[in-house]
């Protein structure tokens, strides 16, 4: 399921003095399977791009092709795109409503017209991908789990709709580090399991630089950067410029080649950083 | 979407009409209100029209923005404007059934229609040039000197500061919900009555728990700085009558004049 967006633009309040031009002509490609990071600052667009990715929000203008079929056409049922393209929101803890957890995971499933037993088989498998135990948990008050856990949970609610196309915005916001690493990984291990696209919103360059395979950067509106990780990290300096954190692992190399040590320094991933070190130590 | 809610909704400027203390305004609209009831011919309408259109014009608030409040009062106004049409008994002009537009009818009906229709803009003038917060500061020095007999201004104007501070809060927190119950493929737009009252549980539960959340919050967030009601509170902006309030207020009761002074009575 390839997106296409083409010349996307989106102004809030327009013609009021709360104007705000929150995307400005956004042109980018997207292939079936890909693991996208959209990183940038606070108030650079990524929510307002991603919320117009499965219909929430209809641009000013621009096109967004996703399958060959264009979402912003006002003749597109909304549910067709919902089900091809699901959206977990920043803190999605607070949209849990049900009774139980069950019922509140089952929500998306239903919607989706979905036989019961097919909604069961999702629920189940949704709450154990995310690591919850399935028959401890699914007659529970959503609002009696831990904050985790109802991130888990609210999480659940989405995976449990199967889409093509997963879109995740800052799922990790407000966690601790162990609670930050298992959703990663949880949003790993479906992307391997699955074969989805995924697209993860983060400020987290780390996370991202570990887990994308595609970057897009934004700043005011715009996409100022986009492609591998190493393409992107090859503008580190500009990247520091617009205020953006470089990787951790990236970062180290840095310092290591200033302090005129041999090292490369287009180095992404921890494992990579690694090599770098364990190679520099032998070359003594 | 839900952002689009304009009556009381402030409007930035510099004007003179912005740099009015508060209660100079309140005052001003309560006369305002006063004398548009007093009107009893259209002429004089002419000159509310005027005194209004001087009004807005000196705000430099896009007119655009002062109609915007009619919108969610059309209602109200066609209905007002029906009921006047078809109930005033007189010389009966056209007949529809048991319906019957008379001539003293239709005078009813646009006498009334622009009487409503001039009240909301009138209002619109205060709530679009005046920040709630010197709004409800206005209303608690206005109420002042009715604290002996029992009003609790203070109270009164915390309560109407707070509920201002929290509605875009709450349309924002709304948004948000709805937004994601829809990803979700909850449908807030087709079906019955019944259908749709439920399609909101989604939507109302939530944003009940998160406003008992916040209400909270915000209490433990008072507590720890000490509030403790209005007693011997000062405050950091006081408000003080200035020379140009004096000019308004004398303006203001031109125009009271001019509308007695014209009225058939
Ligand atoms: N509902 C809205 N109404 C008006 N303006 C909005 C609305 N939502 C966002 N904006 C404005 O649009 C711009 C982009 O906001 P957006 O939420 O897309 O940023 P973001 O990159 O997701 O930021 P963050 O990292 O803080 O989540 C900001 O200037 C914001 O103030
Ligand atoms: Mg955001």
């Amino acid at each position: 399921m390839p997106i296409k967006v083409e010349n996307l633009i989106h102004i809030y309040n327009e013609n009021s003095p709360y104007e705000t031009i929150a995307l400005d002509h956004i042109n980018v490609e997207i292939q079936d399977g890909d693991f996208v990071g959209i990183i940038g600052h606070t108030g650079s667009g990524k929510s307002t791009f991603i919320q117009h990715l499965n219909g929430l929000l209809k641009p000013k203008s621009g096109k967004i092709y996703i399958d060959d079929t264009d979402i912003t056409d006002k003749k597109i049922k909304a549910a067709e795109i919902r089900r091809k393209v699901g959206l977990v929101f920043q803190y999605p803890e607070y949209q849990l409503f049900e009774e139980t957890v069950y019922k509140d995971v089952a929500f998306g499933p239903k919607n989706l017209g979905l036989e019961d037993i097919e909604v069961e088989r999702r629920v189940k498998d949704a709450i154990q991908m995310v690591g919850l135990d399935y028959e401890d948990i699914k007659d529970k008050s959503p609002f009696d789990l831990s904050g985790g856990q109802k991130r888990r949970a609210a999480i659940a609610g989405v995976i449990a709709m199967k889409p093509q196309v997963l879109i995740l915005d800052e799922p990790t916001a407000g966690l601790d580090p162990k609670g930050h690493k298992e959703i990663l990984q949880i949003i790993k291990n479906m992307h391997v399991k699955e074969k989805n696209t995924i697209l993860l919103v983060s400020h987290n360059m780390g996370d991202i630089a570990e887990l994308a395979d595609k970057i897009i950067v934004m700043e005011k509106g715009k996409i100022v950067l986009t492609g591998t990780p190493q393409e992107v990290y090859e503008k580190a300096d500009y990247i520091e410029k617009i205020g953006l954190g470089l990787p951790p692992a990236m970062m180290l190399m840095r310092t290591l080649k200033q302090r005129g040590k041999e090292v490369k320094t287009n180095i992404m991933t921890i494992d990579e950083a690694e090599e770098q070190i364990i190679n520099l130590i032998r070359s003594r | 979407m839900l952002r689009d809610i304009t009556l009381g909704q402030y409007y930035p400027g510099e004007s003179f009409i912005h740099k009015l203390d508060p209660r100079i305004k309140i005052l001003a609209t309560f006369i305002y209100i006063i004398a548009l009831f007093l009107v009893d011919t259209f002429i004089q309408y002419g000159w509310v029209l005027i005194f209004l259109g001087i009004i807005i014009a000196v705000s430099k608030v896009p007119l655009r923005f002062m109609l915007k409040g009619l919108k969610p009062l059309l209602i109200i106004i066609v209905l007002t404007f029906s009921i006047n049409i078809f109930m005033t008994p007189g010389e009966v002009l056209y007949a529809l059934g048991p319906l019957k537009i008379t001539k003293e009818g239709v005078y009813q009906a646009f006498f009334m229609g622009s009487r409503l229709i001039l009240l909301i803009i009138g209002s619109s003038v205060l709530t679009l040039t005046t920040k709630p917060i010197n709004l409800t500061d206005g209303i608690e020095k206005l109420l002042n000197p009715f604290k002996k007999i029992g009003v609790p201004a203070h109270e009164l104007a915390m309560m109407m500061t707070i509920a201002l501070r929290f509605i875009p809060t709450l349309l924002e927190e709304t948004d948000k919900i709805m937004k994601a119950q829809m990803a979700r493929g909850a449908d807030f737009e087709s079906g019955n009555l019944f259908k749709r009252a439920k399609s909101l549980i989604p939507l109302l539960v939530p944003l009940f728990i998160s406003a008992f959340r916040r209400a909270e919050e915000l209490a433990m967030a008072m507590e720890a700085r000490c509030y403790r009601g209005g007693e011997n509170r000062t405050r950091m902006h006081e408000i003080a009558f200035q020379s140009k309030d004096i000019v308004a207020f004398i303006i203001v009761f031109l125009f009271l004049a001019i509308v007695l002074i014209t009225n058939n009575l």
